[in-house]
């Protein structure tokens, strides 16, 4: 679905990812954590092309969607002309289908993007990305500068949307929390290399891992159970 | 082997050759060498190009005002001609009142360079665009103004300037006026030379790139711009004033718009904030307008053509050096003696390859 | 009375041309941050354009819209060299269509001839409240009126308008969308020019044009657009509105020479007002 190969991508002499390697199959959930400046960000806009590659290559079966770092609306624009925009690509410009999946939208729908609060800037942004019916999508910093429990409720979306619609996803996180919590499996990013991968739950395991990301968890403590879904419209369960 | 300084700041290439001590004389003999051949120069030209080569150093001079500006500073300015246009006014004016002529000369840039600053402490709070269109905005009020001051002449102009020179002694050759000129542009280098290698120019050079970051690392961003403004202001009143005995005569008409654009163009073309550029960048101009008005005025070529070459000139070198050449001249000539350096094997193995602008 | 009605709807008919004018440096730089010197020259070709098609037989109505259509290819062209070159800084950008500005004049002189041309669009006048009004005015008016309509219909109502917007609003967000920055920027060129192409069709008959008539033109289009902060085409109509009726009644009442710098004057004073309300940070993120 997605596979990425021996990526190297420069920035004048630096050089931001030496030799990346990674795959999401068809309807995974994978996350990819790191620190700050680790090359996340620099990874995600090769994906979406707004990043040239200096080698190695990109395979992506069907299209990508990528859901920024930072929301990046378009503030002056209502939430149904952001979400309409997002259509650019797939032509589709009726968004009543993200309104079901994200019904909170609908109820906003005709505000300025720029005067909504953060969780729900995240939930416009999500829209928008799947506005172009992706079959991947990536999500950049999903919890940046965000309340817990409303970055729980987008999470919980999310794990809908890959259930529920196939869509594989690829979460790119400095919560590594909540990434290994999401996704079933991870990579672990550092300095532009991977240097760990693996099962969510051997990563979360691993000290390591543990140490650097997790504030030094024992090895008995494990991902947490999945909390329930939010409420849906009808022909949408939780699991 | 010679390469250039890289300032880290804005990645420009500061045309200042540098590099292992032993090689550093070589920069030293040719800035030698060009100095000696312009000096010499005027003694084997004919009247007529005389003629040109003066209004070409006088160009200079304006131009590395310019060029401080736009490069250092980071602002652009499409009004120039108009602080050239103060000079000029100021030495005729004076001199026709019996104010002696170096006495006027010297206010030249004092009165243009105050003028400067005056204009600066509103202008300069603008930025980009709108300070373009500024400066464009005062050229023409300033123009219209002085067109319409029967003191100033209106729109006639002055005429009958006397010629520089203390009491009865003076210069009447075109000679005398070419060594003058070359003297203001000498003079200019120097000073900017000494700005730009001082703690403020440093700052200067800050500004260039980011006013957020050199205002956030404490340098008073306000005073340096205004300082630039108001210098190369009284660089273009020198030029000016010089340009009025010359001349012996001024009106408005000599100062327009098309001018202005003149000495950006050449400072684009050389190379903004760099030490030679303008020269460069003003003997380029010039020589390529020579050419194509020679060409112009041949036999058969319509009446228009020399006007119309020289705008298909001005447009071709400021599309294509901006696109291709950001840098200027300058800037492209170190990176391909550097290439050229190289090649040839001699290049240190920890020589940086050149920043964009 | 009679004279100052007449100075306040030649006030109002030239400062729709600004106005339209104005909206062509709205409508560029709201989409690629770029400001196009060459706006003026745009108003230039549609007049001298519709002139010399005029001229040679083609009926009114059929010049006019020719010779918009003209105007857009230019501003396409304009476009495509000013942001056609991708990483080309916005300050390099005006610069260069400062460049082609400078060329259009060879071009202009090449093609049209270096003399003034005009042509007569709506003719004659009527009396109102005392005042010579010629019908041309009402004229201007009334196509400024519905061009600022469409304009305003267009940003707020239509798909393409909204893209558009986007580009400007958060160019990083526009790409990911899979919209073009690029192509967006080249519609815009092309539209401002199509305006520009119209402001010139309707100033022609009421001031002769010439090859250099676009520094004047693009000045004051310019010193409207500002009242907008270069982003808004309903206040850059306010804004040319008051441009042209200071410059009508200073001209009238006081010097007729004193018109630009009053102009000029005022753009100063607004843009130094603006600038003293917005940090340098702020422009610089923009």
């Amino acid at each position: 679905m997605l596979q990425v190969t021996d990526l190297v991508v420069r920035y004048g002499s630096a050089t931001a990812l030496d030799g990346v390697s990674l795959h999401v199959d068809d309807g995974e959930r994978v996350a990819l954590v790191g620190p700050n400046g680790a090359g996340k960000s620099t990874l995600v806009n090769t994906l979406s092309g707004v990043v040239r590659p200096a080698s190695g290559q990109v395979r992506i079966d069907g299209r990508l969607a990528h859901v920024p770092e930072g929301r990046q609306l378009f503030p002056e624009l209502t939430v149904e002309d952001n979400l309409r925009l997002g259509a650019w690509r797939s032509g589709n410009r009726d968004p009543s289908r993200v309104y079901a999946v994200l019904p909170d939208l609908d109820r906003i729908r005709r505000q300025r993007a720029g005067t909504l609060s953060g969780g729900q800037q995240q939930m416009v942004a999500v829209g928008r990305a799947l506005m172009a019916d992706p079959d991947v999508l990536a999500v950049d910093e999903l919890s940046l500068g965000l309340a817990p429990i409303i970055v729980s409720e987008l999470a919980d979306h999310l794990r809908a949307l890959n259930r529920e619609h196939g869509m594989s996803l690829l979460l790119i996180e400095q919560n590594a929390r909540l990434a290994f919590h999401l996704c079933e499996r991870a990579y672990v990013l550092e300095s532009g290399r991977v240097t760990a991968e693996g099962s969510s739950d051997d990563l979360a395991r691993s000290p390591e891992v543990a140490r650097a990301y997790l504030g030094g968890i024992t090895e008995q403590d494990g991902p947490d159970e999945p909390t329930a879904a939010p409420s849906a419209p009808s022909g949408w369960s939780s699991e | 082997m010679t390469g250039s300084v890289t300032d880290s700041a804005t990645g420009r290439r500061t045309g200042r050759p540098t590099g292992r001590p032993g090689t550093r004389w070589v920069g030293g003999v040719a800035v030698l060498v060009v100095a000696a051949v312009t000096a010499v120069l005027p003694l084997v030209l004919s009247t007529s190009h005389l003629l040109v080569y003066t209004e070409l150093l006088l160009a200079a001079v304006v131009t590395t005002g310019v060029s401080l500006l736009m490069g250092y500073a980071g602002q652009v300015s499409l009004g120039q001609a108009a602080f050239y246009a103060v000079g000029a006014y100021t030495a005729a004016t004076m001199s026709l009142h019996g104010v002696p002529r170096l006495a006027g000369l010297a206010c030249a840039p004092l009165v243009a360079g105050l003028l400067g600053l005056l204009v600066g402490v509103p202008l300069l709070r603008l930025r980009g665009h709108y300070l373009a269109f500024a400066t464009l905005a005062f050229q023409l009020i300033l123009l219209s103004v002085i067109g319409q001051q029967d003191s100033l002449g209106g729109d006639i102009g002055l005429r009958n300037l006397p010629r520089l020179g203390i009491g009865s002694h003076e210069i009447t050759g075109f000679q005398g006026y070419a060594w003058v000129a070359w003297t203001a542009l000498v003079v200019v280098m120097l000073v900017t030379r000494n700005v730009v290698r001082s703690r403020p120019g440093r700052g200067l050079r800050a500004l260039a790139t980011s006013e957020t970051a050199a205002a956030s690392s404490g340098v008073p961003v306000g005073r340096y711009k205004l300082v630039v403004f108001s210098l190369s202001a009284s660089f273009a009143g020198l030029a000016g004033g010089i340009f009025a005995f010359f001349l012996t005569y001024i009106a408005p008409g000599s100062f327009g718009v098309l001018l202005s654009f003149q000495f950006v163009v050449m400072a684009v073309v050389g190379g903004l904030g760099t030490l030679w550029g303008p020269l460069v960048g003003a003997t380029v101009i010039t020589v390529l307008l020579q050419w194509l008005n020679g060409l112009g005025t041949q036999p058969g070529m319509p009446a228009y053509a020399p006007q119309v070459f020289s705008y298909a000139a001005y447009a071709a070198l400021l599309v294509v050096v901006m696109l291709f050449l950001p840098r200027g001249l300058v800037a492209a000539g170190s990176d391909l003696y550097a290439l050229v350096q190289r090649r040839l094997g001699r290049a240190p193995a920890d020589e940086t390859p050149p920043q964009g602008p | 009375m009679s004279a100052f009605l007449t100075y306040l709807v030649s006030g109002v008919a030239i400062g729709c041309t600004f106005a339209l004018v104005a909206s062509g440096f709205v409508m560029i730089h709201r989409v690629t941050r770029v400001v196009n010197f060459a706006q003026g020259t745009f108003a230039v070709v549609g007049g001298m354009t519709t002139a010399s098609l005029l001229g040679r037989g083609l009926p009114h109505g059929v010049a006019e819209v020719l010779a918009i259509v003209v105007c857009g290819v230019v501003g396409l062209l304009v476009g495509a060299i000013a942001i056609g070159k991708p990483g080309t800084p916005p300050l390099a950008s005006l610069i260069i269509t400062l460049g082609l500005a400078i060329g259009a004049y060879g071009v202009e002189v090449v093609v049209f001839g270096d003399q003034p041309v005009s042509f007569a669009m709506a003719r004659g006048a009527t009396t109102l409240g005392g005042a010579h009004i010629q019908w041309q005015y009402f004229l201007v008016m009334g196509a400024t009126l519905v061009t600022f309509t469409a304009l305003a219909l267009f940003f707020e109502r239509t798909y393409v308008g909204k893209a558009l917007t986007a580009c400007s609003s958060n160019p990083y967000a526009a790409r990911l969308a899979g919209i073009s920055v690029l192509r967006m920027g080249l519609l815009a060129f092309a539209l401002g020019g199509m305006l520009g192409g119209l402001a010139g069709v309707l100033i022609t008959p009421l001031q002769p044009v010439s090859f250099d008539s676009d520094a004047v033109l693009a000045v004051n289009g310019f010193a409207a657009a500002i009242f907008g902060g270069l982003m808004r085409p309903g206040t850059a109509l306010l804004g040319g509105l008051v441009l042209g009726v200071s410059e009508s009644m200073v001209g009238g009442y006081v010097n007729a020479s004193y018109e630009t710098e009053v102009a000029l004057a005022l753009m100063l004073a607004i843009m130094v007002w603006r600038s003293a309300r917005t940090p340098v940070s702020v422009e610089e993120a923009a």
